[in-house]
């Protein structure tokens, strides 16, 4: 490697090594594919090529002809385009937040519930979210072009006020649902991953799995995604409850919670599980750490890991475990991860599980479980909870991750054997992913052991 | 068999093109200015690694790099017979893939300026044999490669990363040699500034340490 310049800091020079390292030169059977797709694809330029040479004679004037129109068509439509983003950069009212009820906004966006009636969120352009009691969800964005809602679980009623600069969108799960004026209202349910919008008036377009890149909704339509059973259903009839109603409604939390088979998992599974403290004297500290709960969070946004395992083990990490949000419980587990404090990690996962079973990050919580195991060497209770996150979130973000992990310690547990037949799996799901070259690897090593 | 070797005593040799592997970078060249078959699939198989990691780590990205390695060599078989000293493959080669490189970062840039999309969510680290943390970290890290220029970019990963000298960079990609000495310093500097004052960014690589 090159020595690095006398500008570059260490963390630079860190990185860099880390760049060189991370990628490997094609395999053979790579490099027989490229070589495959290169010889098609010179093949096609020479067909194309033989046939624009019968077209010489009389098609040259022809060909400059078509040559100049492409131009001056591609400059009009880049110019077009150009036009369009300066209108875009200059909305007619800019968006902004103007009243928020029945809740408040924490740093990252995260909608806070403060009663039970669920959170009115109104914009100052007359557009408004209605998050049902019990939905949870994060404001990401809030612009000149409009807002973005990440609905996390429950249902959103979104009422927007027709505008052709502005473009909303709310995010549930893997799904988009994009708009610009409209009456519609989401439904998410991460537990069994099964998406629901009901359009009342204008037009949604939704993107994600199963529906494609982008499925457009009449008024009065219904759509319902499941990805569990890769099915959408679109249905005609009397859209989704009316915004007002939300407080009538079942609790989305209960509702994903019932009819799942979805377990809190037993607080202690594992040989070095953490000991515990709870009770009185935990309730009674608890509050002081809900007061250091703000700057808290802003040092897990720093990435201070030390300061937050430091701050946790003073106030007791069963206290500090018991009042924080899905969020920071997340945040702990890492920072705990990353300093390789597994017994915390562990912890802070166990509680996402327990207490936000119908989170996104609880599924999640499966797969990084995994990885703390791994980590503290505990291969087979790893193998045991990457099959758990695959069982449940087969479609999940750590999907291949998990499947590719678990290939490679049922290999170093079980043997070559075991592991061919998950390699199998992964290449079939995953041909491209990080293990498929560790996968065919092991396919092709010698049956007999 | 017999009646055959007593009809001829001639031996029976296999006709065919030279030992591919054995011959040297310029015979090579020369075979491939010929139009010779066999020497595009040794020029693949000699060079198709070194543009396809080199693509790979200043993109980020594996089907990009495999789409650019396409450009690169059907566009090379194309222009072979400009090549003027047939020693000069291998930085032939490279220019090639240079150029493809900066036009394909330029795209880039131009894609996330004409559509709404981030340009981090162009980067794509799933054939990347890494762990989720450093996963992460690298995502991370090529977010802050696209805030610099692609020529900045360019110099800075073929000096740090793919070790070339920095008279080599500017040959390859037709500079002067003081240009890419002051690209590489501000590439350097800025990239170091950026990295150092994200905070999670710089815990995560503490960590990696």
């Amino acid at each position: 490697m090159t020595a690095p310049d006398p500008a570059e800091s260490r963390r630079l020079t860190t990185l860099v090594d880390m760049l060189q390292r991370a990628v490997n030169p094609p395999s053979e059977a790579e490099l027989g594919l490229g070589l495959g797709a290169l010889r098609a694809r010179n093949a096609r330029a020479a067909r194309s090529k033989s046939w624009v040479r019968n077209l010489r004679p009389r098609g040259r004037p022809l060909l400059s002809a078509a040559l100049v129109a492409a131009l001056l068509v591609s400059s009009l439509l880049f110019l077009g385009l150009a036009y369009l983003r300066s209108r875009s950069s200059l909305p007619e009212r800019l968006v902004a937040v103007d009243k928020i009820e029945g809740g408040e906004l924490l740093d990252g966006g995260y909608l806070s519930e403060t009663g039970d009636a669920g959170i009115q969120l109104s914009f100052n352009e007359g557009s408004s979210f209605a998050l049902e009691h019990g939905a949870r969800g994060r404001l990401r964005v809030v612009s000149a072009e409009g807002a973005r809602l990440a609905l996390e679980h429950g249902t959103v009623a979104c009422r927007i006020t027709e505008s052709h600069e502005h473009r909303w969108s709310v995010e549930a799960g893997p799904f988009v649902v994009s708009v610009r004026g409209t009456d519609f209202e989401v439904d998410w349910d991460p537990t069994q991953e099964k998406l629901a919008v009901s359009l009342r008036r204008g037009r949604v377009a939704v993107s994600g799995p199963i529906v494609g890149d982008e499925l457009v909704l009449k008024p009065g339509q219904n759509l319902t995604v499941s990805l569990p059973r890769r099915e959408s259903v679109i249905s005609e009839g009397r859209a989704g409850r009316e915004p007002d109603a939300r407080g009538a409604t079942t609790p989305p939390q209960s509702r994903a919670v019932s009819g799942t088979d979805e377990q809190p998992l037993p607080a202690a599974t594992a040989s070095g599980e953490p000991q515990l403290k709870s009770g009185t004297s935990a309730r009674a500290s608890a509050s002081a750490a809900t007061e250091n709960a703000r700057a808290w969070r802003e040092a897990i946004a720093t990435g201070q890991w030390d300061r937050i395992l430091a701050d946790a083990e003073r106030a007791g990490v069963a206290t500090i475990l018991a009042t924080l949000t899905s969020e920071d419980l997340l945040a702990l587990a890492d920072a705990a991860r990353y300093r390789r404090r597994g017994e915390v990690a562990r912890a802070a996962l166990l509680e996402q599980r327990r207490r936000f079973p119908s989170s996104p990050r609880s599924l999640d919580a499966l797969f990084l479980l995994g990885r703390v195991e791994e980590q503290q060497g505990g291969k087979r209770l790893a193998i045991e909870r990457y099959d758990q996150y695959l069982a449940r979130a087969p479609g999940g973000t750590y999907a291949a991750e998990a499947l590719g992990r678990r290939m490679i310690l049922t290999q170093s547990v079980e043997g070559a054997a075991s592991a061919r037949r998950v390699a199998g799996g992964y290449l079939q799901r995953f041909p491209d992913g990080s293990y498929a070259k560790a996968a065919r690897t092991l396919q092709q090593q010698p049956q007999a052991e | 068999m017999s009646n055959l070797s007593s009809r001829s005593r001639v031996p029976l040799v296999l006709v065919g093109s030279p030992a591919q592997r054995d011959v040297n970078d310029a015979e090579l060249a020369k075979s491939l200015i010929a139009g010779e078959a066999w020497a595009e699939t040794e020029t693949w198989r000699r060079f198709a690694p070194m543009v396809l990691t080199m693509a790979e780590r200043a993109l980020g990205s594996k089907p990009e790099a495999d789409d650019l390695a396409q450009e690169v060599f059907a566009r090379l078989f194309r222009r072979a017979h400009t090549l003027q000293d047939p020693n000069c493959l291998r930085s032939f080669v490279y220019s090639f893939a240079v150029r493809a490189l900066k036009s394909q970062l330029r795209h880039r840039q131009l894609r996330a300026w004409l559509s709404f999309t981030s340009p981090d969510t162009l980067v794509d680290l799933r054939a990347i044999t890494l762990d989720v943390e450093s996963g992460d970290l690298l995502k991370k890290f090529y977010g802050i490669l696209d805030r610099l220029s692609p020529r900045d970019r360019l110099v800075f990963m073929l000096r740090r990363v793919e070790s070339m000298t920095m008279e080599e960079i500017a040959c390859t990609m037709d500079i002067s040699v003081s240009t890419a000495k002051r690209s590489m310093a501000r590439a350097s500097s800025r990239l170091s500034r950026w990295v150092d004052s994200d905070p999670a960014l710089a815990a995560l690589v503490e960590e990696a340490r």
